[in-house]
């Protein structure tokens, strides 16, 4: 009898440390990414003999000379590479708008497609005879050894990261006052935003990005448009401030009063569950109550721009639309 | 029918083997050498089977880097999981005396989930994923430890163990689903990768190391393979005829570990297999160990060569989990063997 007592003891004590395991990763993983954000682009030293060398994610890469066949295999990178005047030779599928979001489908009619960015096909790869790849450690670290045979390969820390992909993919073209340059394009407009949002009658706001599922909602604190609009001023939903949360999962209409924030900026897939679960949302009493409904500054915006794309242009995308949502002359 | 019987070692180790078992397994060894050879042929481009001679015998070096890098490694690993998992199926549905038993149904499988999903959502980007099979085996091998430790009063009896296995697999289930529900979405997308299985990325280091795992469990096999047999007429027949059945049942059950966990580690979460293989083999030949589990293995890895062959071609330029196949293709084979042999 009292063997089993113990047992059952032992068994307790197992599952309440994986779930206290569970609990304590959130906070965990969003150390890591921001202490990811700092580890930006190092130095690159172009050695006297015109070869390139890039520091990434993982590790340092040696280009012989300016690679002219590039491989994307994350959007941002497909994106960026565009910016910098090259047409990739290989890029994987869109998440969305398959093969390739619209935005850019047209600069890419060429292209080849190598599959998925989650399970890219490497002897497809491997066929194009590329001279570089920008992959994704998050996505493709296990490949990383066979890339590498193929085409020196440089790795981004996320996909998300529009800055770092800049700078890595600037690095490795040996294009790098064209980095700088659109970087600091891109900062001066972040800037004039600044500005010009201060007119604004409610500012300083805080803004939530929502994103209604079949079954749940998401609040995405970080990530690609929540870091843009961090750094466009916005403060981070009224409820979650300080609270160092990436998403937020809501999973039962009672957690409805976390959403608040001034400004909503939504979006959702164009599916019949996706929109009865976000009409259920949205007529449930305590949604009323919320600053952004109160106030009618409700925006559903495009999810490729403001969650899918995750690039140099997207971001630029996104910012067009922050600029036309507010009423403000760029 | 006319059979043989091997006896070595004094008598430690003896094989019986048959005249059907030798042309039926004669069969499969052809069948699995032919997929194998059409998976080095074939993927985003053709290769004919002479230049893949002359690649692997060195005689030409264009394709070096698809054939040898890529495709070999690949088909390799397939082999192996598969084998793996059919070998861990085998071995739990005579030791539990109870056909529906299989790595994923018992516990072992939701073990190694867990481990290597609790690696992706907390160590991605942290650790490095190479240590991801690590992970694997030691969620596989905690879980069986606490199926047996809570198994225990006085012995184990395979209906308890199977039941808390059921239990304890829910159990790990969920706290996956948590994980799955709370971590950010690109983590989610590769555990679900995971959880699915897939072959993809093998290197020759994975495959040399997944040989070092199974190597493990073979000799206690060999030695303790004859009982299992006697084992499947019940308990106290096993005991008369002088079987330790607590010590046995240990030993059987930790090699099934090693194998399914093994097989998880290295390519994912794969069902069906562990289920199916064996009861494929048991239509086809009859119940000596030795004889059934090399047959076994050769079906196990004929499912899963195949179904990562139609997952990385069949799609182009898509390359798909195996995972997603391995059902699609064994089950209507197995339905057939059961209509074929219907009324024996």
């Amino acid at each position: 009898m009292n063997k089993k007592l113990l047992l059952f003891i032992v068994a307790c004590l197992v599952s309440a440390l994986v779930l206290a395991a569970c609990g304590g990763s959130e906070e965990e993983s969003t150390d890591a990414t921001e202490s990811n954000s700092g580890s930006s682009a190092e130095e690159t030293e172009s050695a006297e003999d015109g070869t390139i060398e890039v520091e990434h994610a993982m590790g340092t890469t040696t280009l012989e000379e300016k690679p002219e066949r590039v491989v994307s295999l994350y959007q941002g990178a497909t994106d960026t590479v565009l910016e910098f005047d090259v047409t990739p030779v290989g890029v994987v599928e869109s998440w969305v708008e398959v093969p390739m979001y619209d935005y850019i489908k047209d600069d890419l009619q060429e292209v080849t497609y190598v599959g998925q960015e989650t399970q890219p096909n490497l002897e497809e790869i491997a066929a194009l005879d590329p001279d570089v790849i920008f992959a994704s450690q998050i996505r493709h670290e296990e490949i990383y050894e066979q890339l590498s045979e193929i085409a020196p390969t440089i790795v981004n820390e996320t996909i998300y990261d529009f800055k770092e992909t800049t700078n890595l993919i600037g690095q490795a073209l040996g294009e790098e006052e064209k980095a700088e340059t659109l970087i600091a394009d891109w900062e001066s407009r972040i800037a004039d935003f600044k500005e010009k949002i201060v007119s604004n009658e409610n500012w300083p706001m805080s803004a939530a990005v929502l994103n209604y599922r079949a079954d749940h909602a998401r609040i995405y604190v970080t990530g690609f448009a929540g870091s843009i609009l961090q750094e466009a001023g916005f403060e981070e939903p009224i409820e979650l401030q300080g609270q160092n949360e990436e998403i937020v999962m809501l999973n039962d209409k009672e957690a409805i009063p976390q959403m608040n924030a001034d400004v909503f900026f939504q979006f959702m897939e164009d599916t019949p569950d996706v929109q009865k679960n976000f009409e259920e949302w949205t007529a449930h009493p305590l949604y009323e109550n919320l600053e952004a409904v109160q106030n009618d500054n409700v925006f559903t915006v495009d999810e490729v721009a403001w969650n899918m794309a995750g690039g140099l242009q997207a971001a630029n995308l996104m910012l067009d639309d922050m600029y036309e949502y507010f009423e403000l002359e760029q | 029918m006319k059979q043989w019987t091997f006896r070595l070692f004094n008598d430690r180790i003896s094989i019986q083997l048959s005249a059907r078992w030798l042309v039926i397994t004669g069969i499969w060894l052809f069948a699995v050498a032919a997929v194998f050879l059409l998976s080095l042929s074939s993927g985003s481009n053709w290769i004919p089977l002479t230049e893949v001679f002359m690649q692997i015998t060195g005689r030409i070096d264009q394709h070096s880097f698809v054939v040898e890098t890529l495709r070999l490694p690949r088909a390799l690993m397939a082999i192996l999981v598969g084998a793996a998992l059919g070998v861990a199926g085998l071995i739990l549905q005579s030791l539990v005396r109870n056909p529906l038993a299989s790595p994923d149904i018992i516990g072992i499988t939701s073990g190694a989930s867990l481990g290597a999903v609790t690696f992706i959502s907390f160590g991605a980007g942290v650790i490095s994923m190479q240590y991801l099979p690590l992970s694997a085996i030691a969620g596989g091998l905690l879980a069986a430890l606490l199926i047996y430790l809570i198994s225990w009063n006085k012995g184990v009896t395979p209906i308890r163990l199977v039941l808390i296995g059921v239990g304890l697999s829910a159990m790990m289930k969920a706290c996956v689903t948590f994980m799955l529900v709370m971590s950010e979405t690109a983590t989610t997308t590769k555990s679900y990768i995971w959880l699915t299985g897939s072959i993809y990325a093998a290197s020759w280091s994975d495959v040399t190391s997944m040989i070092w795992w199974l190597l493990i469990p073979i000799p206690f096999l060999l030695v303790f393979g004859r009982g299992l047999n006697v084992t499947e007429l019940g308990e106290d027949f096993s005991v008369s005829v002088g079987i330790r059945v607590q010590l046995q049942q240990f030993i059987f059950l930790m090699c099934s570990v090693m194998l399914a966990g093994t097989a998880a580690a290295y390519a994912g979460g794969i069902e069906f297999v562990g289920l199916m293989a064996p009861h494929i083999a048991r239509r086809l030949v009859h119940r000596s160990f030795p004889g059934l589990a090399v047959l076994t293995a050769l079906i196990g890895a004929f499912l899963v060569l195949i179904a990562d062959l139609v997952a990385r071609t069949v799609f182009l330029p898509l390359d798909i989990p195996a995972g997603v196949f391995t059902a699609a293709i064994g089950a209507p084979f197995f339905l057939y063997l059961l209509f074929r042999y219907r009324n024996q």
